[in-house]
């Protein structure tokens, strides 16, 4: 057991450190977040100044609340960003999966090591500039309202943004070109997900249905338990519930890959396309 | 120039036969184009479904706006805007010297080889945009078409300006594709009326960088409400493609034939 476990986590670091290297070479192109995140919300601060200037609040927001709310999914983004959708259907495709199956380690298992090493140099050249910049220059409070629940919504989202886009590039097994059903789910997730506007801006009906999809949880939850407080489709529930909710789509998602995976990896040819 | 058009045209003849092999992903991603570009449409709505508003601005003014972007986004993107992709995609795999020695400019054999049929999805949400928008306001006299034409061939100008800057960063920042999000973080000033913005900022979109010509500019003049600086924006766009195209041969002097 020690030794499966000092293999796992060697297989852990090898893969973290290379990937944050690989992509430490390319460290310019992530910087470039930091020019077009303020830009962005530079529009946003001037559009609902602007929505705000002949009214206090915005289903139920208020000016200050609604800045805030853009300004966390900005820094909430830099940390749970992911693209093993991208990887596994490009190995898929191009017959390349086939070394990760010679492999003695699991392809889910090495991307989710990639992930965390990408995340690690983001974690600098995107998260703490931008950070410092909202916190400082723009006076957003990116200060949670529980440090704790925080950390564990963000945990909870970064492994469920990871799934969600793992089983969407499962469908490369299937699929031979996915590239249009990729982006239409990302279109889906970031809007449903609140990633791109607060979740009550929808209609009531909207916002219920909204309320049983697995997306929320990739970013308004989070949002909101860095603010504080959840309310959705009129429904409030307390921090650690909402946490919890999220831990069970969490799992949910797990077993939904472990499926899609056990008959994904049955239709490979090695072939490519 | 009927030569530069024909082969524009094979160049865009060949590419869609390429996109042809995946036929249903490529109609899928046409339809996502589509929904893609219409998020912002679709925040304009949801505030003011909710009883806000862009002071002075009805919904439908305040669509025109994005629908006039979103056409003119969605002619420049897949006629001439793949440039940008085709560049730092050769640039990086190395077959960018294959243009240099075609008996054509290379600016030209990038553009033509760049056609990206996707993007009509962003061409047919502008025209669906634009004419729901324009179905919701007093309809526009001839006088006023005329205006909005020659400002929107000025957007066109624009347009083919960002073009140039964003492919000449691609070849000398090698594989780079989030070039692209410096453009749509900046061009998002064009997509709202002018009036929101501070003095600095409208002064900044008009005569300087002059992206309030992607949307804002030519929809005012086709709501018969022309915006405070028009000349100026257009002055300031002609200046802008000349300093694109400049910035573009100097960069293009600067390629170094390595690969990335």
């Amino acid at each position: 057991m020690m030794n499966l476990c000092k293999k796992q986590f060697d297989v852990f670091r090898a893969t973290v450190f290379a990937t944050y290297k690989e992509w430490a070479a390319y460290r310019s192109h992530m910087a470039v977040s930091v020019l077009v995140g303020p830009v962005f919300f530079i529009v946003q601060v001037f559009i609902w100044s602007a929505i705000y200037s002949t009214r206090d609040t915005v289903t139920g927001l208020t000016l200050t609340q609604m800045l805030t709310y853009y300004g966390i999914v900005n820094v909430i983004n830099y940390l749970t960003y992911d693209s093993s959708d991208v990887d596994l259907q490009w190995h898929i495709r191009t017959g390349g999966f086939i070394t990760f199956m010679l492999r003695p380690i699991s392809y889910f298992y090495y991307a989710i090591c990639q992930k965390i090493g990408h995340r690690l140099l983001a974690l600098w050249v995107e998260f703490v500039p931008v950070y410092i910049l909202f916190l400082f220059v723009f006076k957003i409070n990116l200060v949670p309202a529980n440090l704790f629940w925080t950390l564990i919504s963000v945990f909870l989202s970064f492994i469920l943004v990871f799934l969600t886009n793992f089983c969407i590039g499962i469908t490369g097994f299937w699929l031979t070109k996915t590239e249009g059903l990729r982006r239409a789910f990302q279109v889906l997730r970031d809007v449903c997900a609140g990633s791109l506007l607060p979740l009550t801006l929808f209609p009531e009906f909207i916002q219920k249905i909204l309320f049983y999809m697995p997306f929320q949880f990739i970013a308004y939850v989070p949002i909101r338990v860095f603010m504080g407080s959840y309310e959705l489709a009129g429904i409030s529930m307390s921090i650690p519930k909402i946490v919890a909710l999220q831990a069970v789509y969490v799992v949910v998602m797990f077993l939904v890959y472990k499926l899609l995976w056990h008959f994904g990896t049955k239709r490979f040819t090695g072939v490519g396309a | 120039m009927i030569d530069a058009v024909k082969l524009h045209l094979q160049g865009i003849k060949s590419a869609l036969a390429v996109r042809m092999a995946y036929r249903a992903d490529f109609f899928i991603s046409i339809l996502i184009m589509l929904v893609v570009e219409a998020f912002v449409p679709l925040v304009t709505y949801l505030v003011y479904k909710n009883g806000a508003s862009l002071p002075g601005w009805n919904m439908y003014e305040a669509l025109l706006v994005q629908g006039v972007f979103l056409l003119s986004k969605g002619i420049s993107f897949p006629f001439f805007f793949g440039m940008v992709w085709n560049t730092i995609y050769r640039v990086q795999e190395g077959t960018f010297d294959l243009l240099l020695i075609k008996p054509r400019s290379v600016l030209q054999m990038i553009i033509v080889t760049g056609f990206d049929s996707e993007d009509l999805g962003k061409l047919l949400g502008g025209i669906v945009l634009f004419s729901v928008s324009l179905a919701h306001v007093p309809f526009p006299s001839l006088d006023l078409w005329l205006k909005f034409a020659v400002l929107f061939f000025v957007s066109l100008v624009v347009m083919f300006g960002f073009g140039l800057i964003l492919s000449g960063l691609g070849i000398v920042w090698i594989g780079n594709y989030r070039v692209y999000e410096i453009f749509t973080s900046i061009s998002n000033f064009g997509m709202y009326p002018a009036n929101i913005f501070s003095k600095a900022v409208v002064t900044f979109i008009t005569a300087v960088i002059p992206v309030a010509m992607l949307g804002y500019i030519p929809a005012s003049q086709l709501l018969g409400r022309p915006a405070e600086g028009t000349l100026i924006a257009v002055i300031s766009s002609i200046i802008f493609l000349i300093v694109s195209l400049l910035f573009w041969k100097a960069m293009f002097r600067r390629y170094n034939s390595a690969g990335g």
